[in-house]
C-alpha cells in the first residue's frame, strides 16, 4: 500500500488537488476571490499544475526530463503564488493599522532578506541527492522556497501574537494551513535533499508530503465551509471604577 | 546529515509553535469582562517622576558617582516594571477594542480602532523603551527615552475612557492610578 504508484499514492496526489479547485470554485461562489484574490489564484492555478504534473508522470510520451521540466515550472509558479498569499495575508492583517503598518512592513522585509539569505547558505551546504541538477535542483529549490516560507509564516504568527492582533477568520486558517504543510515539507526534503535516504524512505516521505498537504486542502475547506461562531455581541462590562478620580487625573494631564 | 537533522529540528519547532499559537489564540476568547478585569492600573505620575531628566539630573548633582549609578539603576528598574505593566496593559486593551470594532455604534467602532491604534502604538514604544533601559542599566549615565510612552500611555487613558463612555456610560475603564 505505502508504494509509489499504489491506489492511495495516486488517490494522495490526485484528490488534495480536485478538493483544492472546488475550494477555489467556493471561494468565488461565496464572493470571497476579493477578499483573497492570491489565494483563488493560488487554489486554481496550483491545483491545475499538479494536475499537470501527475498526468505527465503518468503519459508514456512525456519523458524523465521533460516530466522534470514540467516540475520545475509548477514549482516556480507554486512558490511565486505561496508568496503572494502570504504578502496578501500580511496586508490583511497588519496594514489597516496605521500605528504598526509601517514597522510590520520594515520588520517583515528585514526578516524576509535574512531569510532569503539562510536559504541561500543551507543550499550552497546541501550535496544534492542526484547527479543531474535538473532532479537535485527541484528538490534544493523546493527547500529553499519552504524555509523562506516557514519563516515568514512564523513570524507573522508570532508578531500577530506579541501585539495580540485577532485574524479573521480566512486569513487565520488560509496561514495555518500554508504553515502546517511549509514545516512539514521543509522537514521531509531536508532528508530527501541532504541525507541521501533510501529508495523506501523517498517513498514514505513522499507519502508524509501528500498526506500534510491533503490535511492542509481540508483546514482550508474547514475555514471557508465552516462559518464563524456568531457570539451574541454585549456591552463590554467595564470594571468597576472611580470616575471622579480618572476624571481628575486625564484634567491634570490635559492642563501640563 | 547534520544539515538534514538540523533542518528537520527547526521545522519540528516551528509546526510545535504555529499550532501553539493557533491553540492559545482559540483559547483567548474571553469575554470582554474577563479582559478589562486583567487591565492593572500604573501610577503615571511615579512613572513620570522616574523618567524625569530634571530629577536625574538632580540626583547626579546631590549624589556621587557611585551612589548615583547604584540609584539610577533601582530607578531605571523600577520604571522597566511600570513599562512593562503598560505593555501589558495595551495588550488587553488591543483585545478589548478589537472586541469592540464589530459593534453596530458607528462611533464605538471609530473609538475602538483609534483605541487599538494608540494601544498598538503604546505596545510597539513600550518594546523599544524597554530596550532602550536594558541599555541604560548598563550605562546608567546615558539618556533615557521613555518619553513617548509616557505620552502614548497618556493618550491611550484618553482613548480607553472615551471607549468606556460609549460602551456604558456610567461605568467608565481607567487604566491609571491616581
Amino acid at each position: 500500500m505505502l508504494q509509489a504508484h499504489s491506489l492511495l499514492w495516486n488517490y494522495l496526489w490526485v484528490a488534495p488537488n480536485l478538493f483544492l479547485l472546488g475550494l477555489g470554485f467556493l471561494i468565488w461562489k461565496r464572493g470571497l476571490s476579493r477578499q483573497v484574490p492570491a489565494f483563488l489564484a493560488f487554489a486554481v492555478l496550483g491545483a491545475l499544475g499538479e494536475l499537470v504534473v501527475f498526468g505527465a508522470d503518468l503519459a508514456p510520451f512525456v519523458s524523465a526530463p521533460n516530466f522534470w521540466r514540467i516540475e520545475w515550472a509548477n514549482l516556480l509558479l507554486e512558490s511565486l503564488l505561496k508568496f503572494l498569499v502570504i504578502g496578501e495575508i500580511f496586508a490583511r492583517v497588519f496594514t489597516q493599522y496605521s500605528s504598526i503598518s509601517r514597522v510590520s512592513r520594515v520588520a517583515v522585509s528585514v526578516f524576509g532578506s535574512a531569510l532569503v539569505l539562510l536559504a541561500g547558505v543551507i543550499a550552497g551546504f546541501a550535496h544534492g541527492d542526484n547527479s543531474r541538477f535538473l532532479i537535485s535542483g527541484v528538490h534544493l529549490l523546493e527547500q529553499t522556497v519552504f524555509v523562506i516560507e516557514s519563516g515568514l509564516i512564523l513570524f507573522l504568527f508570532l508578531f500577530a501574537s506579541y501585539f495580540r492582533l485577532s485574524w479573521d477568520r480566512l486569513s487565520f486558517g488560509v496561514l495555518l494551513g500554508f504553515g502546517v504543510s511549509a514545516c512539514v515539507h521543509l522537514a521531509m526534503l531536508a532528508i530527501v535533499a541532504n541525507a541521501s535516504p533510501s529508495e523506501h524512505v523517498r517513498t514514505l516521505s513522499d507519502f508524509l508530503d501528500m498526506g500534510a498537504f491533503h490535511l492542509c486542502v481540508l483546514i482550508w475547506l474547514y475555514y471557508v465551509l465552516v462559518p464563524q461562531k456568531v457570539v451574541k455581541k454585549s456591552v463590554v462590562p467595564l470594571p468597576e471604577n472611580n470616575l471622579a478620580v480618572w476624571n481628575r487625573e486625564l484634567e491634570r494631564l490635559l492642563q501640563q | 546529515m547534520t544539515l538534514a537533522l538540523v533542518l528537520v529540528i527547526v521545522a519540528a519547532f516551528a509546526l510545535v509553535v504555529i499550532l501553539g499559537l493557533t491553540v492559545s489564540t482559540r483559547l483567548q476568547l474571553s469575554p470582554g469582562s474577563a479582559l478589562a478585569r486583567k487591565i492593572e492600573p500604573v501610577d503615571i505620575e511615579a512613572f513620570r517622576n522616574l523618567v524625569d531628566p530634571t530629577e536625574n539630573e538632580y540626583l547626579q548633582r546631590r549624589l556621587s558617582p557611585a551612589e548615583f549609578r547604584k540609584v539610577q539603576r533601582e530607578r531605571l528598574r523600577a520604571a522597566a516594571a511600570y513599562i512593562r505593566v503598560a505593555g501589558r496593559n495595551a495588550a488587553v486593551l488591543v483585545a478589548i477594542g478589537q472586541a469592540a470594532l464589530n459593534a453596530s455604534d458607528g462611533a464605538t467602532v471609530d473609538a475602538a480602532r483609534q483605541l487599538v491604534d494608540n494601544a498598538l502604538l503604546l505596545r510597539r514604544n513600550a518594546s523599544v523603551a524597554l530596550l532602550r533601559i536594558y541599555f541604560a542599566l548598563a550605562w546608567p549615565h546615558s539618556a533615557l527615552a521613555a518619553a513617548p510612552v509616557l505620552h502614548g500611555y497618556e493618550q491611550l487613558n484618553g482613548r480607553a475612557m472615551l471607549l468606556g463612555r460609549l460602551q456604558n456610560p456610567g461605568v467608565p475603564i481607567r487604566i491609571a492610578a491616581n
